[in-house]
């Protein structure tokens, strides 16, 4: 779409032609949709293969752990005793693939995690654990 | 009355022991017993006497709820309030009528019409006072108001997370304060009750009413209880249950930590912010007379003067109000700054902190220990410079941090360390410094912009702007190095210290329960350099400390030292149990189960 616009914008430049339009840009006004392509290929092609091979969780009794990133990366661990909500979320497109997202969040925006692409029933089945759990071992949870 | 009395009673919890009383709520007992005390309010009715005697129970009790205290009866403001109410209002309109009248040319019907508008704030200040009423009930805080629109706000003790009570000069003149009670509603957000004016012995009761309450019903024996910020070395007096002060209706012990000394003052001279203040006030007052000159016409008047006048003269006079200003800005600051933070002090009272100052409008904050997760040491170079630094408290649930969790003002290092060694849980460990290759990335951050723009500058040929980068750019090295120097995170046994930045360095310490979770984050080049941002998360202050560009094996293993049972789980090879050296363990388990994407 984006890439649709850029390549008619350099098109448009070099059959008008403006005079003010400096004559090396022109040259290489084909490379600006160029790059972006290359750059959302990269976006939808590999990015999610190379989060796919880098993302993990893992749920256990007191903590949760998740890894994501693909270029750079993050760890975080959010004990289950500090949680104040889980959030089960599914949108249109991911009921289409049969996936959801599931979000836990503490008293600080630093202890919220966030679970994309999990399975839609492991999702489902996680959150209510989880909310059991919580009710266990819940402390003030600041 | 003997077994009425029983639960109220200074003894009560301890000789009912284990028995569990299936409702506590109303004792005629305590209410009849404390009738009988002398009333500090003079009038104000029974409640005025702390009617629960044995509420905060000695730990013999723990296992039987400690009792509820009955509800009290129902109060209302100072009918001194009559006075300031009306008088708060005329002043958001003072401007508005003082315009009307002179506009009017003092015409009788405008006049008259601001008559009425001045008598019917009074009447709403009457009717106000007639229809506002609050009632600290056994479980809730209600407070009723209005007469046609009636409105009900009920506060469930439970919530309330703090009391403050704050006081304009003009509340002063008549004795009276606005208590505020802030509650943390279901859904996080904030709701307040506020009681505009009370007389401030009625406040202070308030507030201490109301927090033992909440402490009552939260089933705490004392208020502090097991906060990672109560000091270790509490004052005796503080720590006891409080049994023979509250039975015999006495305000809770005090102990001050902190009143301003004289030279304090002119700590307002190393605060950029202060000194630029006055100007602020100035130019607002300048606008204001231009305002007012421009209306009535004046200023034709004046331009035509001025110009009949020499230029040079002109001139000379704006020059020497430039300079008089200059040299009246650390006045000005030292002012503005005294008139707000007049008679800082810092006290303990039962189990919170309170922090009260102010010249004109006294403001006091109460931080309970039980909210206070740590505290923050903010300073910048200057300040460092004169050894002085800030303290301020990181705490659950406080909104208007900035000034609010204010625990000191700026103020000599020595002195401020000794009030966080007497009111607080100091840290006492060392901060490891970050590993070399942060140096670099530090240098890198505060240098690279600057030379970037130099060099395109000096590509387009405008030297001088290439030169003015080239300056900004060389300034970041010893910035660079500054910022270096100051990274650390470190680890006593309970707390943990995280230190950063150089133009407002800041050095967190928050209790090892206060930690909520865990987060690193490694972007490719610190990947390449072993580096990681350690951001710990905190339920309180700012949400979260980072460690930045911390070593990520020994950050690893840092966080595997604190919180074991958090980390140690997720860990290729555990750690040697906590002051073992295992700096080697790495968060680089592949968990079996994670069908991700």
């Amino acid at each position: 779409m984006v890439a649709t616009v850029l390549s008619l914008i350099a098109w448009g430049m070099v059959s008008a032609a403006w005079p003010w339009v400096p004559g090396w840009l022109l040259e290489h006004v084909w490379w600006i949709p160029g790059v972006y392509l290359g750059y959302a290929l990269v976006k939808t092609i590999v990015a999610p293969r190379w989060r796919y091979r880098v993302h993990r969780w893992e749920v256990t009794s007191d903590v949760v752990y998740t890894r994501t990133g693909w270029l750079s990366r993050a760890w975080q661990l959010v004990p289950v005793s500090r949680i104040q909500t889980v959030d089960h979320t599914q949108s249109w497109l991911e009921r289409m693939f049969n996936v959801a997202t599931l979000r836990v969040q503490t008293a600080s925006y630093a202890g919220s995690s966030t679970i994309e692409g999990l399975d839609a029933a492991e999702a489902q089945r996680i959150s209510e654990e989880l909310a059991v759990r919580i009710g266990e071992v819940r402390d003030d949870a600041t | 009355m003997t077994e009425n009395e029983e639960p109220g009673l200074p003894t009560g919890p301890g000789d009912s022991g284990g028995e569990v009383r299936p409702d506590y709520r109303f004792v005629p007992g305590a209410l009849a017993r404390s009738e009988t005390g002398n009333s500090p309010e003079g009038g104000r009715g029974p409640g005025a006497q702390e009617p629960y005697g044995g509420g905060r129970g000695p730990e013999a009790a723990e296992p039987a709820p400690a009792p509820v205290p009955p509800p009290e009866p129902v109060y209302r403001l100072s009918p001194r309030s009559m006075m300031t109410a009306p008088v708060n209002l005329l002043k958001g309109f003072a401007v508005p009528l003082g315009v009307a009248v002179v506009v009017g040319n003092f015409n009788p019907w405008v006049l008259g019409s601001v008559a009425v508008a001045i008598v019917g704030m009074m009447l709403s200040g009457l009717f106000t006072y007639l229809t506002f009423s609050y009632q600290v009930g056994s479980e809730r805080l209600e407070i009723r108001q209005g007469l046609i629109n009636r409105h009900r706000r009920t506060i469930p003790l439970e919530r309330v997370r703090g009391v403050d009570i704050t006081s304009t000069l003009l509340h002063r003149l008549f004795g009276l304060a606005v208590v505020k009670v802030e509650a943390a509603a279901g859904g996080g957000r904030e709701e307040e009750g506020k009681l505009d004016a009370v007389t401030i012995e009625e406040a202070e009761r308030l507030r201490r009413v109301l927090l033992h309450r909440r402490a009552v019903l939260r089933g705490d024996t004392e208020g502090a209880g097991e906060t990672a910020a109560e000091p270790g070395a509490a004052p005796a007096a503080d720590e006891g249950t409080g049994e023979p002060g509250a039975a015999h209706g006495s305000p809770e012990p005090e102990t001050v930590y902190f009143t301003m000394p004289t030279g304090w003052y002119f700590y307002a001279l190393l605060s950029l912010a202060h000194l630029v203040t006055p100007f602020a006030v100035l130019a607002a007052l300048l606008g204001l007379i231009g305002q007012v000159i421009g209306e009535t016409g004046a200023a034709e008047e004046a331009v035509g003067w001025l110009l009949f006048r020499d230029v040079t003269l002109l001139i000379g006079v704006a020059v020497g109000t430039i300079v008089v200003l200059l040299l009246l800005m650390p006045v000005f600051a030292v002012v503005s700054y005294g008139i707000t933070h007049w008679g800082f002090t810092l006290r303990r009272r039962g189990g919170a902190l309170i922090a009260e100052r102010g010249l004109f409008t006294r403001q006091s904050v109460t931080l309970e220990y039980r909210r206070i997760r740590g505290y923050e040491l903010l300073d910048s170079p200057l300040e460092r410079l004169r050894r002085a630094v800030r303290l301020r408290a990181v705490v659950t649930g406080l909104g208007e941090t900035a000034t609010r969790a204010m625990l000191l003002p700026i103020g000599d290092r020595a002195r401020v360390e000794q009030v966080i060694e007497q009111a607080l849980r100091p840290f006492r460990g060392l901060l490891i410094p970050h590993p070399g290759p942060a140096l670099g990335r530090r240098l890198f951050r505060a240098v690279a912009p600057f030379a970037v723009l130099a060099v395109i500058a000096g590509g387009a040929g405008l030297y001088i702007l290439a030169g003015a980068f080239a300056f900004v750019a060389l300034l970041g090295v010893p910035l660079g190095v500054d910022r270096y120097r100051s990274l650390g995170h470190g680890y006593d046994g309970r707390r943990v210290s995280v230190r950063s930045g150089s133009l407002r360095r800041e050095q967190a310490v928050v209790g090892r329960e206060a930690i909520i979770g865990w987060t690193w984050s490694q972007s490719l080049f610190q990947r390449r350099s072993g580096l990681a941002h350690l951001e710990l998360a905190v339920g309180a202050g700012s949400g979260g400390y980072t460690a930045i560009d911390a070593g990520f094996e020994e950050s690893v293993a840092f966080a595997a030292t604190v919180t074991p049972e958090m980390v140690r789980p997720f860990l290729e090879r555990s750690p040697e149990p906590p002051d073992g050296d295992g700096a080697e363990g790495a968060v680089q388990a592949e968990e079996p189960e994670g069908p991700a994407s």
